[in-house]
Parts: structure tokens; C-alpha cells; sequence
């Protein structure tokens, strides 16, 4: 039977593992021994979109059976690593090898070919069909008058499912399984495909402690069945416990790869933070004696998102909101505004309570938000500048239900002059502009509409620093005229460099409030991490 | 942006997914109850329902349709849609008529049907080519080939019925193998086929594969434009089947026929649990979506609620699509907790 | 570079459109010239008018990303009902009115199911095409009704200084369609719709709203056109518009609007509607022949979307 063993081919009925003696006898060929050969070899890889360089000169390389950790802070270029390994994205300059052989860059074919497999968190590729299929298709064993092979893959899903400790019903679709029996399905699919390196990006972030357990427990077999994990997660604790090297991106910059066990806990956070706090002074903004608070909310939750958020913002303030990715900043910012509908708790604006789920209601009361996606929800992107503009507030601005041209215009002409709103024309489409434009375009539209209470959500993702620097400083003017700002971002240096207060949330609630004296990227870091026991660390002052 | 469960709702998640999971599987359960009732309904009012001779004429009015939706369920869980299969029977039904009639091409019936059959392939491919290569939305390239097919059909039939059909052909409509009429043969043979198809090679789940994720199928190298081609002709296929087993049934073949079939069918399909949006469908679920469906007429006549009552059978199908769809927005509210602006 | 300022010039269609109008009337000139004479364009046009008043509200409602397949059968009900008023007594004119009411009825069902069930507007049209006929079926028995009286059958054959009423009916329609799709914030709002639904309800449209009212006024408009085409053929029957929809909708795709919404102008459906109308009158006129007509159409409508794919490529 092992003779009939050739590269993928599931007739391959080997009993136990096959991917150690098949990389065995791989590398016997070669005459190498493993521990000298590195499996990935990442080297001066740079990737940079629109004007903004998501990763510059990144290289590492990970060896074969080794659990790699990759840590930084959000838009640190983690994604975009990872991209350009499965071969979505194609960098400008730098190669990647594997095994030696250099892998052709922005081919997900050929990544997968090389062995390289990514394990979504919501890996979900097939949500009708189920287990064995999403394992399987495109690659079906056969039997007779080519029906499908049954048995065959029962068993082989029942094998895979059997290692990965797992016994859920492998012929329910995968869309009703949990999110972490998904992720076992993609793991088993990327193992039956002989992956040789899994990368996995935050799957611990919605599995309970005894999953975690699992996967943990898995990831080790790989690792000694010479199977390599690339794990990214924000969670350090796990990264000690897992990892056999951990790799510090920041700023789309490979800032050092150490071996886990000759880092500890602040090392690591001061590698992902660095130390240019130096170089922007934060400004004191101004007190505000006669502000009053616009914004109350109170045990605000979402089940299953978030619950009992409250905190205040008053005018002529900008209260950051910080937290990683999951921890529930936009959904509270959507269920305020009333995108969603809150499952219980109040927001308040000016002390009247807004209606939960109405988005008129907000609106009347002078809320404005600025969504996280700009492309998708911020802009229509076929309409041009102007239509953008004044979508808001067309009623407002209409006579009679018509359009007045000349009643937009100036609106139209001052928003973009006021932000420096960079197009062709004021009828250019929305999707002609730069991303940075396009983000003060989604800006302007909803500063044209006069509100009290503007809540920002990543409102300088993706834009060059130029333009960043522009939206800043425009932001600072809104809240030294009166208006009362909440600050989404993942951008640490941002939040601190803007916001009078950080509101810091985890997980869904929140963990802690820091002045604008206190914080230090370490402290909020500190709370934003998911951390086991809550006394380690004790950070130092300032 | 993140679309995570927080780990708060992973106990919660088991049980509702379990359950919705059953409730929608249970869709054929449900509609095999449904069609159970009904026909014990109307047997009770009138004890001859289930008579030999009745249940065989119903079975032999739902063989077209069934065959039919077998194609019709690939096509929409591959989240397109063909819904010119109406006037493509027409025109099928003219052409085996015109070339086995004496006045005409006077052809052997084997022959004939034989391009009859040739032809339903290519009708099928020319709509499985414009869609994929072509990129025209399916409901603008069928609506058009719907329409080209009803001149084409008329064209065909130069305004006159053909009246005088062989013997051989009739027998295909009306003549009986083991006491079971051909039609229904035909019908289980596809039905049979279908099914094996969609669940047990690897064809089927490609099919699936691609209406359940394109994007996805894509990078796991399926070949979403052969998939969609393939289904498209075999649906052509299919109506060509369908028309030859029951068309001859009839003694003359003229241009009104297939009218208002393409709807029949997709109403079975969708009523049968198929979703609209792709990935999801059963080809067992069409085919209990048929027999409900088709028999609503006869269900109608024998309640004996008065000669006009069948009038409303159009009313009722459409009340059925209706009823299908509340049931799935009530089943996915109450399933869902996220919620997705 | 000339063909990028080839292609961001957004009337093209409407130009081949008219284009091919010419062409076909040019075409009429030289074989058959009197087919242009204005006497003979009029008796022709009765034909249209219920496409064409059929046709506005379909645009909006394809401009949105949706489709309304019942008005044939909306149309059919509408009629049935005109016809039962009348026969228990009722004046045809208030026939005529209720008949609009059931239309609007028969929209806002649409509208409710499409809107706020959010279901896909196909399958509920298709279901409603269905049931709608169905009813109609039902409650007319399948009997028709005629018998009107001229003074009410004027609305359809009637004409005014020249212009037929129904024409008049259309104009007025056709005029309030173009100026609220062109000049209005519901006519920006019902693009933005199309374009990109998520970012239009976070910009605070009434998305919801909006659906509604496009669809009970499509089935307004259907009850406005089972009055015009009881009055003209003076007989209210539970079979009319068949086929209807189909014909409606191949008017303003081949117009130009997208099926997949965010395009489309009044004008591009105003010209569909003129070359789906000469295309089937020439040919009939010319060869005698219906079969031809529905090859014609139904390729045009393919060669079209064709067309359209090839010279604009920015689709999905």
C-alpha cells in the first residue's frame, strides 16, 4: 500500500501518520537532516498598498516541526504577511522559499502546492456542505463508475477527526458546528492536503478554555509529526506556552525573532510598542470648563457581543476607545448609532435616551458615526464626491423633495476645502479617490451634517501619514469647538496622541479607563490583552 | 468588522445549531406531512382519491414536472436560474411532432426522438454558454431565449397542429411497461439518478461547492464555468426527456404547450427547500415539492367544492411559495443572534 | 486613453438604442413607407401603452436591485375586478378606481414581503404572479365581462386634440418618473440603493421605505393599465397580461438598466419600450408574421446585455 503513496493521492491508505514519513523520506532524498533545513524562509518581503507601506523588508523563517509565534500590535502587518504567504497578496520586492525551492508569490494555487495552508478562524469554506465534503471536494477519492469513494472517506475523515480529538458528526453541515469544530474541519482539510505549514491567525479568540486545550494539544502533534504552525494571536500567555520562537512585527518592520523561552511578558510588549512615544509630543488639549456630558451609556449590551458598557464623553472631548480586534468597539459604536439593536442598557445624547435600533433617532439627535469600513458602508462608491457628500442630509438641503444644486454646492465646496478633499473634480466617483480621500470624503458627509456627537470608527486606517496628520488635526478642531468625539482605532500611538481619556474594552466588556496622564501604550496594551491572571506584570508607572 | 461569536455563546450556539440544522433538514419531514395530510384530507371527503386508476393520472401529471425540476434544483443551488424550460417544451414538443408527421418530415420516431433529445442538450448549452462566457445574468439570457423560443416554436408549427402522431411515439406518452406507464419509468430512472448524482459523486458536490461558496470553489480549482455549463445542457436535456415522455399524451401537438411551466417548476424547486441564494437545495425536496404542487388541481376537483374550485390552483401554488418562505424567515429569526446591518 | 474617454461616456446605450431605432425607421422608409405615415403610427400605438405605463415603475424597481415578476397577473386582477364592480352595477369609472386600489393593494403586498420579511423580491413576485393570477382566476371563474359603455371606453380609445388618452395617461407618468429619478433626493437615494444597499441605510436613507412605496406603485401602475386595456378592448378577463411582465422587463433592460441595479435612466426605458414597439409593429406590418417578432425581441434583449457587458467591463 505505501508504494501507491504519491504526493496527494487519497487511495494512499497508510495506517499512521503519513506526514512524517513522507517528509522523512522527502528530505532523506535531499540528504539533509531536518533540524538544519529551514521549511519557510521569508526574506525582504515588502508590500505596500496605495500609499501606505503595510510591510517593509519583513524576514524570517520558520523550521520544519516548529510552532512559530507571530506577535505586534494591530496594523503591524500580520494580515498582510500572511497574505502574501498564501499567495492573496504579491509583494513588490522579496521572495519566499520553501523547502529550498522558491515559491512563485501571489498564487494561492501555488502556495497551496508548496504545502502552505491557512486556517481562518472562520473557516468556513463550504457552509452547506459538510465535514467530509469540505475536506474532500476538488480532490474526491473514486471508486467504481466514478461515484464517490464513501467508505473511503468516511474513514479517513473518521482518522482525521479521530487525532485532532475530535468526534462531532462529520455529515452535518459545517455551518452548524461550532466555531471552533470549523476550524478543526479547515485544520483537517489542510492536513489531508499534506500541508506542511498551518498558519493560523487568532484561533483561540473565540474558542472556550477547553478547546483551547485541544487545539493546543493538536498543535504539539503536529509540531512532532514535523508539521509547522505559524500562530498569530494576541494572547502572550499562549504564545509562552506554545511557541517554540515567537517573530515582533511593528510598523510592517521585523523588529527581532527570539526563541520563547529567553523572552518574558514585558520584553515582548516593549518589542511590539518600541520607543517612539519620544518623538510626538502629546499635546494637553485645553480644559473644557462648561462641557457637559453629551454621551451617557449605561450597561449597554449586545448578547453575545458585548455587555454592560458604560462610560461618558462630554463636550469638547476625544475619548479614545481601544481594545484588539473582537473586543466589541464598532458593535458598541453600531448599537448606539442604532445599526444594531442593543439587547438591554441605554445611550444617552444630551440626557434624552435615543431609541434603540433607530438610526433616525440618532440622527435627530445630532449623532454621527463614521464607519470602520469605508468602502462598504461609508460610500457609495459609483456616486461621485458631491452625491457622497450631501447623502446625509439631501433632505435637508432639498426643496420640495428636489435637488438643489445650488443649495449643495456650497456644502459640497466647503467640505472639500475644509478637509482637503483631494479628486479629479467634484463629480469624480467616490471610487476614483485615495484611500485617504476617500476617508475624509466619508468624514465630510457626516461633518455636513452638524452633529453633536461624532463617533470615529478607524477613521485613519489605511491612509498615508500625510493625510493621517490632515484628519487629526481636524479632529482636534471639531472638539475644541464643542463636539463630543469617540475614537475608535487600533492605532495605539493614535489614541494616545488624540484622546483626553482611553476607554480600554476586552473581550466584550470593559476592562479599564485610563486620563490622558496615565496611559502609556504598555498600560492600555495591558488591559486590552486577554490575560489568565490579572497580577502578573505589574507594569511600571509611566 | 469582525464577525466573531464571543465565547459567551459557544454553549448556546451548539444547541440553536443543532436544532435549526434538524428543523431545516426537516424541511422534506415537513413536506412529506404536509402531502400526507392532504391526501388523507381529500381522501376522507372522497374515498375514490386514491383509486388506481386516479393516483396513476396524478403520478403521470407530475412526471414532466418532476423530471424537469431534477435539472431546475442543480441549476438554482448553483444560484442561477433557467426559466425558459416552459418554452423550450414547446418548441421540443413542436419539432419531435413536425419530423415524425407524415406531412412533414415523416422521420422514424426512434430518430426523431433521438434529435429531439440532441436538441434539448443544445438549447441547454447555448443558455449554459451565455451565461458563463458571455457573463449575462441567467434571468435576462433565459427571459430572452424564453421569448426567441416561442417564435422560433411558431416558426416551426407554420401556425398548423400536428394531428397525426405515430403509433411509436404515442406509445412513449401513453403505453405502459409492467403496468407502470413509461413516463413514470422515465421519471424515477432520472429522479434516481439525480439523486445519485448530487450526493454521491464527485460532480454533485461540486455542484454544491460552487452555490454554496464561488469564491472559494475557485481557489480549491473548481471549474465553476464548466459546472454551470454542464448543468444548463443537462436541464435542456431533461425538458427534451420530459417532453417526449408526456407530450404525446395529448393527440395534438400546437403552440400553446409548455406555457406556464418554467413557473410550476421553479415553484417546486424553491417550495421544496432550495434556496434562491445557492448551496442549499435537495433534489428529493423538489420532487416532494412537485407532488404537492401538481396535485393541487386534482386535490381541488376531488374536494368536489364545486366545479370552479380549480380555478384557484393558481391562487394556492402561489400561496405555497409564500407559506415556504415565512416558515424559513420565522425558522432563521429565531436562530440567529447576530446580526448582520 | 481615447478609449477610456470611449467608455466613461455613460450614454452609449441609449445612443445604439436610438441608433437602432433609426436604423429600423430608415430601414421602413425604403420598403415600406406607409408604415411612418402618422395615421398609421397611431393605430399602432394602442398597442404599447400598457408596456410602456408598466414599463416606469419597473425601471425604479430594477434600478434598486429588484424585480417585480407579478404585474402581468396584478394587471389580470385588477381587471377582474373592474369587471365585477361593474356587472353588480357599480359606475366603470369608480370600477376603474377600485381597480387602481387593488393594484396598489397588490403592490404594498409586494412591498411588505420584500421590505420588511426581506425576502428576495424574485420569489416573492414569482409567488405572487402566481397567486395574483390565481385570484383573479378565481373569483371572475374565469368568465369575462364586457358590455362598457362608450362614455368609459373613451379612456382607452379616446383621444384628445389628437393625442389618445392613454398616451396622455403615459406622458404624465413618464414625466413624473424622469423628474423624480433625475431630479429629486428619492431618485438619488433609489441609485444609491442599487449601488450599494449597506452604505445607504448607514447614511440614514429609508431604505425600507423606499422599497415600499417603488413596489405598491408598480402595482398601481398595473391597475392603471388593466383600466386602459379593459376600456380599449371593452372586455375585463382573468387571462390578460400574460406574458406581460416579460415583455416589461426585456423594455427596460434592453433600455439599459442593470439587472443588477444602480443604473439605468427613463430615458433608456422610453426608448426600449419605442424599439420593443416598432420592432414588433414593423415586423408584423411587413411580414405578418408573430413568430418573428419574438425572435427578434428576445435576441435583442440578449445582444444587448451583451453589448452592455463588452463596452462597460466595471460589473461584478
Amino acid at each position: 500500500m505505501r508504494a501507491k503513496c504519491v504526493s496527494r493521492d487519497l487511495t494512499c491508505a497508510a495506517p499512521n501518520s503519513v506526514y512524517s514519513s513522507q517528509y522523512n523520506s522527502l528530505l532523506q532524498s535531499r540528504g539533509t537532516s531536518i533540524s538544519s533545513l529551514p521549511l519557510v524562509e521569508v526574506h525582504g518581503i515588502s508590500k505596500a498598498f496605495g500609499g501606505v507601506q503595510a510591510l517593509s523588508n519583513v524576514s524570517l523563517n520558520i523550521a520544519p516541526g516548529e510552532v512559530h509565534a507571530l506577535v505586534g500590535e494591530n496594523g503591524a502587518g500580520k494580515s498582510t504577511l500572511i497574505k502574501v504567504l498564501s499567495g492573496y497578496h504579491r509583494p513588490e520586492s522579496g521572495r519566499v522559499s520553501v523547502s529550498g525551492a522558491d515559491l512563485r508569490l501571489g498564487d494561492i494555487a501555488a502556495s497551496e502546492a508548496a504545502g502552505i495552508a491557512v486556517i481562518h478562524q472562520e473557516s468556513t469554506a463550504f457552509p452547506h456542505l459538510n465535514t467530509e465534503d469540505n475536506i474532500f471536494v476538488g480532490r474526491e477519492p473514486r471508486r467504481f463508475l466514478g461515484l464517490l469513494d464513501r467508505p473511503l472517506i468516511r474513514r479517513r475523515t473518521r482518522e482525521l477527526l479521530e487525532r485532532l480529538g475530535q468526534d462531532f458528526n462529520p455529515r452535518v453541515p459545517v455551518e452548524e458546528l461550532t466555531v471552533a469544530q470549523r476550524q478543526i474541519v479547515g485544520i483537517a482539510r489542510a492536513l489531508s492536503k499534506q500541508s506542511r505549514l498551518l498558519i493560523m491567525d487568532e484561533p483561540t479568540a473565540s474558542l472556550s478554555s477547553r478547546e483551547t486545550d485541544i487545539l493546543f494539544r493538536l498543535m504539539r502533534q503536529l509540531r512532532s509529526e514535523g508539521v509547522s504552525v505559524l500562530y498569530i494571536s494576541h494572547r502572550l500567555e499562549e504564545v509562552f506556552e506554545l511557541s517554540d520562537r515567537v517573530t515582533v512585527l511593528r510598523d510592517g518592520q521585523t523588529v527581532r525573532t527570539r526563541q520563547t523561552a529567553e523572552v518574558d511578558r514585558t520584553e515582548l510588549i516593549r518589542m511590539m510598542v518600541g520607543r517612539e512615544l519620544g518623538d510626538q509630543a502629546a499635546e494637553q488639549r485645553p480644559a473644557q470648563p462648561s462641557s457637559r456630558v453629551m454621551l451617557e451609556v449605561r450597561n449597554l449590551s449586545r448578547a453575545g457581543v458585548f455587555e454592560n458598557v458604560s462610560f461618558e464623553l462630554r463636550t469638547g472631548e476625544i475619548v479614545g476607545l481601544a481594545g484588539l480586534v473582537g473586543a466589541g468597539r464598532s458593535e458598541v459604536a453600531r448599537a448606539i448609532f442604532g445599526i444594531d439593536s442593543p439587547t438591554s442598557g441605554t445611550a444617552a445624547v444630551d440626557g434624552r435616551n435615543l431609541q434603540p435600533g433607530s438610526v433616525r433617532s440618532a440622527l435627530q439627535s445630532g449623532v454621527a458615526l463614521v464607519p470602520e469600513d469605508r468602502q462598504h458602508q461609508g460610500l457609495v462608491l459609483p456616486m461621485s464626491v458631491g452625491e457622497n457628500l450631501v447623502m446625509v442630509i439631501q433632505s435637508l438641503l432639498a426643496r420640495c423633495g428636489f435637488r438643489s444644486s445650488r443649495r449643495e454646492r456650497p456644502v459640497v465646496e466647503k467640505m472639500i476645502r475644509k478637509l482637503d478633499i483631494r479628486a479629479a473634480s467634484e463629480g469624480a466617483a467616490a471610487e476614483s479617490l485615495s484611500g485617504g480621500n476617500q476617508q475624509k470624503l466619508v468624514l465630510g458627509k457626516w461633518l455636513a451634517t452638524e452633529p453633536r456627537l461624532l463617533l470615529l470608527d478607524e477613521p485613519t486606517r489605511g491612509i498615508d501619514v500625510a493625510a493621517k496628520t490632515e484628519v487629526h488635526s481636524a479632529i482636534r478642531k471639531l472638539a475644541d469647538d464643542g463636539m463630543a468625539v469617540l475614537l475608535i482605532s487600533s492605532d495605539l500611538s493614535e489614541l494616545l496622541l488624540m484622546s483626553d481619556r482611553i476607554v480600554v474594552m476586552r473581550a466584550g466588556s470593559v476592562a479599564g479607563e485610563l486620563s490622558r496622564t496615565e496611559a502609556t501604550q504598555e498600560k492600555v496594551l495591558h488591559l486590552a490583552l486577554p490575560s489568565s491572571d490579572a497580577a502578573t506584570t505589574a507594569v511600571g508607572t509611566a | 468588522m469582525s464577525k466573531k461569536r464571543a465565547a459567551t455563546k459557544h454553549g448556546a450556539g451548539l444547541g440553536i445549531g443543532q436544532m435549526l440544522g434538524r428543523l431545516a433538514r426537516q424541511r422534506e419531514y415537513g413536506m412529506l406531512a404536509l402531502l400526507a395530510l392532504t391526501v388523507a384530507a381529500v381522501q376522507s371527503i372522497n374515498h375514490s382519491f386514491l383509486a388506481a386508476g386516479n393516483l396513476s393520472d396524478m403520478l403521470v401529471q407530475c412526471a414532466p414536472a418532476a423530471i424537469v425540476a431534477c435539472g431546475m434544483t442543480f441549476i438554482i443551488v448553483m444560484g442561477e436560474i433557467d426559466i425558459s424550460v416552459g418554452s423550450m417544451m414547446g418548441l421540443l414538443a413542436a419539432v419531435v411532432g413536425v419530423l415524425v408527421s407524415k406531412h412533414h418530415y415523416g422521420m422514424s420516431v426512434d430518430l426523431s426522438v433521438l434529435l429531439t433529445l440532441l436538441l434539448g442538450g443544445c438549447l441547454g448549452f447555448i443558455n449554459g454558454l451565455l451565461v458563463t462566457v458571455g457573463r449575462v445574468p441567467s434571468i435576462i439570457v433565459t427571459l430572452g431565449m424564453l421569448t426567441v423560443l416561442r417564435g422560433v416554436t411558431e416558426m416551426v408549427l407554420g401556425g398548423e397542429w400536428v394531428t397525426d402522431l405515430p403509433h411509436g411515439l404515442r406509445f412513449l406518452g401513453t403505453g405502459s411497461l409492467a403496468g407502470v406507464p413509461i413516463c413514470l419509468i422515465v421519471a424515477a430512472v432520472v429522479a434516481v439518478a439525480s439523486i445519485v448524482v448530487a450526493t454521491q459523486t464527485p460532480l454533485g458536490r461540486r455542484i454544491y461547492a460552487v452555490g454554496s461558496n464561488p469564491d472559494a470553489a475557485r481557489i480549491a480549482g473548481l471549474h465553476e464555468t464548466r459546472l454551470k455549463t454542464l448543468v444548463f445542457t443537462l436541464t435542456g436535456f431533461l425538458v427534451a426527456v420530459a417532453t417526449v415522455v408526456s407530450v404525446p399524451q395529448l393527440s395534438v401537438i400546437e403552440s400553446g404547450i409548455g406555457s406556464g411551466f418554467e413557473l410550476l417548476v421553479v415553484t417546486c424547486v424553491v417550495v421544496g427547500g432550495t434556496s434562491i441564494k445557492g448551496g442549499k437545495g435537495t433534489i428529493v425536496g423538489s420532487l416532494l415539492g412537485v407532488l404537492l404542487l401538481g396535485t393541487v388541481r386534482t386535490d381541488l376537483i376531488f374536494l368536489r367544492l364545486g366545479e370552479m374550485s380549480t380555478y384557484w390552483e393558481r391562487a394556492i401554488q402561489g400561496a405555497f411559495i409564500l407559506a415556504a418562505v415565512l416558515v424559513d424567515h420565522l425558522v432563521r429569526r429565531r436562530g440567529t443572534v447576530e446580526a448582520e446591518a | 486613453m481615447g478609449r477610456q474617454r470611449l467608455q466613461s461616456f455613460p450614454y452609449w446605450h441609449e445612443v445604439i438604442l436610438a441608433a437602432m431605432l433609426a436604423a429600423l425607421l430608415v430601414f421602413a422608409r425604403s420598403v415600406a413607407p406607409e408604415f411612418l405615415y402618422p395615421g398609421a403610427q397611431a393605430e399602432m400605438s394602442t398597442h404599447i401603452w400598457e408596456l410602456a405605463l408598466l414599463a416606469l415603475p419597473m425601471t425604479l424597481i430594477i434600478i434598486t436591485g429588484g424585480i417585480d415578476l407579478s404585474v402581468g397577473s396584478t394587471m389580470a386582477m385588477c381587471a377582474v375586478v373592474l369587471g365585477l364592480s361593474y356587472q353588480a352595477g357599480i359606475s366603470p369609472w369608480v370600477g376603474a378606481l377600485l381597480a387602481v386600489l387593488t393594484g396598489a393593494a397588490a403592490g404594498a403586498a409586494n412591498g411588505v414581503f420584500v421590505a420588511k420579511v426581506r425576502v428576495h423580491p424574485l420569489i416573492v413576485t414569482l409567488a405572487t404572479l402566481a397567486a395574483y393570477r390565481g385570484v383573479a382566476e378565481g373569483i371572475s371563474l374565469a368568465k369575462p365581462v364586457s358590455g362598457f359603455p362608450a362614455g368609459f371606453t373613451v379612456l382607452g380609445l379616446g383621444s384628445v386634440a389628437g393625442v389618445p388618452i392613454p398616451g396622455l395617461i403615459f406622458a404624465v407618468a413618464l414625466l413624473a418618473a424622469a423628474v423624480v429619478l433625475g431630479k429629486t433626493t428619492t431618485g438619488r437615494s433609489i441609485y444609491a440603493i442599487g449601488h450599494n444597499e449597506l452604505a445607504s441605510r448607514f447614511s440614514g436613507i429609508s431604505v425600507d421605505r423606499i422599497k415600499l412605496a417603488l413596489y405598491t406603485l408598480s402595482g398601481t401602475a398595473a391597475g392603471m393599465a388593466a383600466a386602459v386595456f379593459v376600456a380599449r378592448r371593452n372586455t375585463a378577463k382573468a387571462d390578460i397580461g400574460q406574458g406581460m411582465e416579460l415583455d416589461v422587463i426585456t423594455a427596460v433592460v434592453l433600455g439599459g438598466t442593470s439587472i443588477y441595479g444602480g443604473r439605468g435612466r427613463i430615458v433608456g426605458t422610453l426608448l426600449g419600450v419605442l424599439l420593443i414597439h416598432e420592432t414588433r409593429e414593423f415586423v408584423s406590418w411587413q411580414w405578418s408574421r408573430d413568430e418573428l417578432i419574438f425572435i427578434v425581441v428576445g435576441a435583442l434583449l440578449i445582444v444587448s446585455v451583451l453589448l452592455n457587458t463588452v463596452l462597460s467591463p466595471r460589473r461584478r
